[in-house]
């Protein structure tokens, strides 16, 4: 039977009709059309599916509704502020780290996530932050860089008095 | 780049009118970051339903009947369709048409499909496809090389297991053996092998107001799709439109028909828009993968270090439809001295059809499969030879003026030695050495 469920995403309180047993990226997806979040196994093998709950990043494939309700989920649509593209999305295009796209979603949140937490990582803390994602077209190499130099220019604007988004 | 222009190298001119060695923003990328871009999976229209397919669970059966009643009766089920709903020829595939878009009086893999769904949503045509009963009469598997190969083993279609047989000739092969002062002979097998997509394959099929089926799909070969679907689903080849959508990730086997045919059959019935989208599972199971193959290599080397023959075999397993598998496992054959400069070759390759998942066109081509054999061989004959790995390959591989197994003139192109050169160089700068692996006990 479907229950009504409030979500908060994104900044905004939302409501989505579905079975206690559905999963968040079901819902996301489906039912409030962010389909940014990718579903690439549905079963936590492959992280295109990464979102942050209550800031921690998780992969919404494996969250059962319920369990979100009433927290906060950030997707990769609310990255980009006012149509500027977040620092994370615009190095992963400059750098290259961007193929088919498929995986990238996912590996942009996984990074985010990171540079909440750390804002200066070691390539080796990149790689474990993205370990759970899969990437079969780059290699890594790229997005290991695009992140790094993302790194490096958020920490320049928060010196400069700038928005660190 | 030199500074002064007037000095400017042939290299560096030609290298201002190349894309090569230069950063290119791909100009998709963005919209992909920002979670924008909108895969098969992700499109919705008004009034789409949801396809489901039906999968053989075996490898190897005669279909006797299907009862799909009880499927039907599911609610929100809009059809449920077998072979025999199929208005064209049912068939396809890239180098024959052995392959059926649903099984008709044979299952020859577990990747065929049997019946298809469509229903208002995917919780009712996964319920309705649980709800299709497949009366089977099993058939002996054939898995096995050795099983393809037996003349007495059934045939999986008309003309036998073996679709085709290739030959390499070159040179003098008993000479070669004569002059070879070493000789290394082995047995490599290759395994099957997933592309994994990262995204599932997916299709999204309408029929326009003109009678025009359209038909979204995350293709490699819009055009090629095309002439494979038409004549399945018997329509003129105007009648269909392949638009391709953004694609993620292919490696070869988004070549193949994927999703197409089915989806397109379901809208056709229905009349109604109709996604198919694939779970993981799904995909590892059906559609086409690299190709496993078996290989016995006998290689000789005289005293000089020179490659005297090459005397193989190379048995590809296609699986239960051919689908590029033809020319995967010819270029095998073609490819088995890999870049070097072998005078003296007999190769053959065999492509057997089996009752395992057929296979198609993956990175490399079949390439991939004979290097691990040829540079196997070249490492057990320097080694034998007492040389360096790195220097009986300088000796051996292509230049300029040389030819390939098949005679090809090598030319500019030809960046082995350049290769194996740079390759010298950084290991002698860091004084780095090969080791062989201690032999297994
Ligand atoms: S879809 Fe969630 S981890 Fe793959
Ligand atoms: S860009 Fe294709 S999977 Fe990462």
């Amino acid at each position: 039977m479907k229950q009504r469920y409030v979500l908060r995403v994104n900044g905004r309180g939302m409501e989505a009709a579905a079975e206690a047993h559905e999963s968040l990226l079901d819902v996301l997806r489906e039912n409030l059309r962010l389909t940014g979040s990718k579903k690439g196994c549905n079963e936590a093998e492959c992280g295109s599916c990464t979102v942050l709950l209550d800031g921690r990043p998780v992969v919404s494939c494996l969250v059962l509704v319920p369990d979100a309700a009433d927290r906060d989920v950030v997707t990769i649509e609310a990255l980009a502020t006012d149509g500027v593209p977040h620092p994370i999305q615009r190095q992963m295009v400059e750098q290259g780290g961007v193929q088919c796209g498929y995986c990238t979603p996912g590996m942009i949140m996984s990074a985010y996530a990171l540079l909440l937490d750390n804002p200066d990582p070691t390539d080796d803390e990149i790689r474990f932050a993205i370990s759970g994602n899969i990437c079969r077209c780059t290699g890594y190499g790229k997005i290991v860089k695009a992140v790094r130099a993302a790194a490096v220019e958020m920490k320049g604007q928060a010196g400069n008095g700038g928005a660190a988004s | 780049m030199s500074e002064d222009p007037s000095t400017e190298t042939a290299e560096e001119t030609r290298g201002a009118y190349s894309w090569i060695g230069k950063n290119v923003t791909k100009p998709d990328a963005l919209e992909k970051a920002l979670g924008a871009t909108e895969y098969v999976g992700d499109m919705v229209v008004p009034g789409m339903l949801h396809g489901k397919i039906l999968w053989a669970d075996t490898p190897h059966a005669v279909i006797k009947r299907i009862d799909t009643e009880e499927a039907a009766r599911v609610p929100g089920v809009h059809a449920v369709l077998t072979a025999a709903d199929v208005p064209g020829s049912n068939r396809f595939g890239l180098a024959v048409l052995d392959q059926c878009a649903l099984a008709e009086e044979r299952v020859r893999s577990v990747g065929d499909a049997v019946a298809l769904v469509a229903a208002e949503d995917e919780e009712a045509a996964e319920e309705a496809v649980a709800k299709i009963r497949v009366h089977k009469e099993h058939l002996r598997p054939i898995l096995t090389y050795a099983d393809a190969l037996d003349p007495d083993a059934p045939k999986i279609h008309d003309g036998g297991n073996v679709f085709q047989h290739t030959t390499v000739r070159k040179g003098d092969l008993d000479k070669g053996i004569r002059e070879s002062a070493a000789i290394v002979e082995n047995a490599y097998h290759t395994h099957r092998m997933d592309h994994v997509p990262m995204e599932p394959e997916a299709g999204l099929a309408y029929v326009d107001p003109s009678g025009v089926l359209n038909i979204l799909v995350g293709t490699q070969y819009p055009y090629r799709d095309r002439r494979q679907i038409a004549p399945a689903l018997g329509l003129p080849m105007n009648k269909v439109r392949v638009i391709q959508a953004p694609i993620g990730g292919g490696f070869g086997r988004k070549d193949d028909i994927t999703a197409e045919i089915h989806v397109g059959l379901l809208a056709l019935k229905t009349r109604r828009p109709v996604r198919l989208v694939y779970t993981r599972e799904e995909s590892l199971v059906a559609n086409t993968k690299r190709h496993p193959m078996a290989m016995n290599f006998r290689t000789g080397a005289g005293a000089d270090g020179r490659l005297t023959f090459l005397d193989g075999d190379i048995y590809g397993d296609t699986g239960a439809g051919v689908s590029l598998g033809a020319y995967v496992i010819k270029k095998a054959g073609i490819h088995a001295t890999g870049p070097y400069d072998v005078p003296n070759i007999r190769v053959d390759t065999y492509t057997l059809y089996t009752n395992n998942l057929t296979s198609g066109a993956m990175r490399g081509f079949g390439v991939m499969q004979a290097a691990v054999a040829h540079e196997s061989q070249m490492d057990q004959l320097a080694h034998k030879l007492g040389m360096s790995p790195l220097e009986f390959r300088l000796k051996n591989c292509l230049k300029p003026g040389l030819a390939s197994s098949t005679g090809q003139l090598m030319n500019e192109g030809c960046g082995i030695e350049a290769t194996l050169r740079r390759i010298k160089d950084y290991m002698s700068a860091r004084d780095l050495r090969f080791k062989r692996p201690e032999a297994a006990s």
